[in-house]
């Protein structure tokens, strides 16, 4: 049973196993490393796709697909209403203290869906090991809080998986490239920039003890705005003034491949497909670096002052770790190789590296790795934790930077006699006053004997685990008795309703299986659907006699049988629809082939049809 | 620790029974910092010093080394590492270590603390009273008394450690340095935002 690693991204996920010493990232059956982070649900709120699938129909309607859930995980409702917008969920507004998004009768946490994206990764690695795997590494930014963080094990607990550890991303980043054997008090750099998020985190390495010292970021800026950015231009070439949502998401996708063919050539062309007319438009390197430089910019300033933070200057840096596929932009590595005057690493693959040191880990936690006998991995609690005392102020149990795990005690009194119960507020932070930290919880101590004010003692002890989350339990030191404590997260599920969640998804694991079948079955049936509306759509002249009509009521009928939970109904006309469409589908074809043939030697023609 | 391992009742020396694997009962309350370090009960310890020890504890009582072994053995690795790391915040900090040594906690008393004589009460407050009008001044003032009470700390534990000296006195001299550490830091804050 080989544990795995598992990186949980904002805008992707991938999965990862030591193998023969080495570690190496899954690959799915199109032998794709990158599983998208999107969930799609129908409009009555069933879900429906996980991964590619559900990113393919993000544009379409009927539906929601949700992304980047990673962003409102652990978070309350409040803080995350504008970003919501953004998103265009619907937040349900009823619950003041659990993120939940509506989509038709169902109410979504994202939990829920990261628990989605987990299941297939963990299935992904079941398939490739040919067994269950052990338990799982999952990463999480080195910024995350407690609450943060429990939403994220919570995900996987939901998800049937054991969490060995969670691990901060930079730490894993950094224990991907070895640099666990650096030289004692090495400061390293680790920059993330991703789809659609940056971080850069600084770390300290002592002998296999990762510490870090301070981490920035901007969680609304990343790749995909240099997509956009260059999408603007091709927008604004073809004429179009209002882009609608699907003409947009056309023209960011022209600019991604034109971005990435940039990165290795000085030219790329953009084409866009317009209503009876394809739009070109020829790009330079140089102007699309100019074009991103102020999105760049942002991203040295914010490692600029992380650096500050950790109390040194760029030319004091030992080494840099370049993370996240938006690090291949040529622009954006010398733009870190500028600011600290060395170059970075880049032996391995961006999108994989965290993935990469959290299968490492994985492996470690394992008891057999052969990979690591000396090493060991001490992480840091990246925020402060405290109580409430009287007056609205902090009093700081563990400061931010204490190696974990870490412990703290505390004893509490009464105030009134009689009193039974003390509340104690927990929070995360490193100001001052209660109202100006993250509130994690409420704790209740119940069960005191009652006794005159101030005599009986408490004795409150907090522990954070290896995975930096938080603990707590409680002894009433006169008697000796335990009191009891109930937790009243702030912002999240309790323990109570994650553990009711769990057994539901027990009691309905039979019923489980029959749905996974039901949604394998949709998302083929979706797939069929979708290729034959939009050959109707383009190709319409190509269509003979009542092919026209008669397709489109199979696909009508397609349509109607994936809104239903009817398995055979869905594979019976998906596959009359493949069938029924097949002469159709073949004059395309020779119509492509005669299009391409046009003014083409063979072997261009060869080229052209991906056969050389 | 206990003189023979729960597990397999072989006779133990170290956390980790070297017969069966199995790691032994965190320290309890009654081991300080020194102890469960294993480090000589010393003022003068170098910070190398302790992490070295840290990094050593660390290696064997890590939950990381446990992660196949039973529950009752993670949790008592979890404890133990707990331990071990407070340990070494402790022992890094001479203030925290003086008042161990000193009154056996490692921060200064709540309540019943050592009183402190007038005439020191009074300098404090001109120098504090002075950081206004001149912090560079103030600071530098501030600091050459502290680095003279310092020394004579030193000196009263290096007597100690020969073996020619108590502690007396100690947890007055820790109480004044924490007024001084104050004045230094306002001080310092002060000239800094000039």
């Amino acid at each position: 049973m080989a544990n795995i690693g598992i990186d949980l991204g904002t805008t992707h996920s991938l999965v990862a196993v030591v193998l023969g010493g080495k570690a190496r990232c899954l690959l799915d059956d199109d032998e794709r490393v990158l599983l998208p982070s999107a969930v799609r649900y129908s409009p009555e709120g069933v879900p429906r796709a996980v991964g590619w699938p559900a990113l393919a129909a993000a544009g379409e309607p009927d539906g929601t697909t949700f992304t980047s859930f990673k962003r409102f995980m652990g978070r309350a409702p409040a803080e995350v209403a504008e970003e919501a917008g953004l998103f265009r969920y619907d937040l349900d507004t009823e619950d003041n203290r659990v993120v939940r998004f509506r989509v038709g009768e169902a109410r979504v946490t994202p939990m829920e869906l990261s628990s989605y994206v987990l299941r297939l990764l963990h299935a992904r690695a079941e398939e490739c090991l040919m067994g269950r795997p052990g338990g799982a590494v999952i990463t999480v930014p080195a910024w995350f809080d407690d609450a943060q963080r429990a939403a994220t094990r919570d995900a996987a607990r939901l998800a049937g998986i054991e969490v060995l550890r969670l691990l901060n991303e930079p730490t894993a980043a950094a224990l991907a490239y070895g640099l666990d054997k650096a030289q004692a008090g090495e400061k390293v750099v680790v920059y993330d920039l991703g789809g659609g998020t940056f971080d850069v985190s600084v770390l300290e390495l002592n002998d296999g003890v990762f510490q870090v010292l301070a981490t920035r970021g901007d969680t609304r800026l990343g790749g995909d705005d240099f997509d956009q950015a260059l999408a603007r231009v091709l927008l604004a070439q073809a004429g179009v003034e209002d882009a609608d949502g699907p003409t947009f998401r056309r023209a960011v996708r022209a600019a991604e491949a034109a971005k990435k063919e940039l990165s290795s050539q000085d030219v790329a062309t953009m084409r866009l497909e317009l209503a009876g007319r394809t739009v070109e438009a020829s790009i330079d390197r140089a102007t699309f670096e100019a074009l991103i430089r102020p999105l760049v910019d942002r991203t040295m300033a914010a490692a600029r002052a992380a650096v500050t933070d950790a109390g040194l200057r760029p030319d004091q840096v030992d080494e840099v770790v370049l993370v996240g596929g938006s690090t291949r932009v040529p622009a954006v590595r010398r733009a870190v190789e500028a600011l600290f005057g060395r170059a970075p690493h880049v032996d391995l693959d961006p999108d994989q590296v965290v993935a990469l040191g959290a299968a490492m880990q994985a492996d470690i936690l394992s008891g057999e790795s052969t990979l690591a006998e000396e090493m060991l991995l001490v992480d840091v609690v990246p925020l402060s934790l405290g109580i409430e005392v009287m007056g609205g102020v902090v009093e700081r149990l563990i400061p931010r930077t204490t190696s974990i795990p870490a412990h703290a005690s505390e004893t509490f009194t009464t105030h009134v006699d009689g009193q039974t119960a003390v509340d104690i507020h927990v929070v995360q932070g490193e100001r001052e006053l209660v109202r100006d930290n993250r509130s994690l919880g409420r704790f209740r101590l119940g069960g005191l004997p009652g006794l005159p004010a101030g005599v009986p003692r408490v004795r409150v002890d907090f522990m954070v685990d290896a995975s930096g989350l938080l603990s707590v339990s409680a002894t009433e030191e006169l008697t000796g008795q335990s009191a009891s404590i109930a937790v009243q997260p702030s912002y999240g599920l309790s323990d109570e309703e994650v553990d009711r969640m769990l057994e539901d998804a027990i009691d309905n694991a039979e019923t489980d299986i029959d749905e996974r079948l039901l949604i394998a079955a949709r998302i083929e049936g979706e797939q069929i659907l979708h290729h034959l509306r939009k050959a109707l759509r383009d190709d319409a002249g190509l269509l003979t006699g009542d092919e026209g009509p008669r397709l489109g009521a199979i696909a009508d009928a397609l349509a109607a049988a994936l809104t239903g939970t009817d398995r055979a109904r869905i594979q019976r006309l998906g596959k009359q629809a493949d069938e029924e469409s097949a002469p159709f589908a073949q004059r395309r074809i020779e119509r492509d082939l005669a299009l391409a043939i046009t003014g083409r030697s063979t072997s261009e023609v060869a080229t052209a049809l991906g056969l050389r | 620790m206990n003189p023979t391992c729960w597990n397999c009742h072989e006779r133990v020396a170290t956390p980790v029974c070297a017969g069966c694997g199995a790691i032994q009962p965190p320290p309890g309350r009654d081991v300080d910092a020194f102890g469960v370090l294993g480090l000589a009960r010393r003022y003068h310890l170098a910070p190398a010093e302790v992490e070295e020890r840290w990094r050593a504890m660390s290696r064997v009582v890590h939950p990381d080394r446990f992660a196949a072994r039973p529950a009752v053995e993670k949790r008592m690795a979890l404890l133990w590492t707990a331990a071990v790391n407070d340990a070494r915040r402790v022992l890094r900090d001479p203030r925290a270590r003086a008042w161990l040594l000193a009154t056996g906690r490692a921060v200064p008393p709540e309540t019943g603390g050592p009183v402190l004589d007038a005439a020191f009460l009074e300098d404090i407050f001109d120098l504090q009273a002075g950081i206004p009008d001149d912090p560079p001044a103030a600071l530098a003032a501030a600091t050459a008394w502290r680095d003279r009470l310092d020394a004579a700390l030193g000196a009263q534990f290096a007597a100690w450690e020969a073996g020619a000296g108590g502690l007396d006195g100690v947890d007055a001299a820790l109480s004044r340095l924490k007024y001084l550490d104050n004045a230094i830091a306002q001080a310092a804050a002060a000239a800094h935002s000039e």
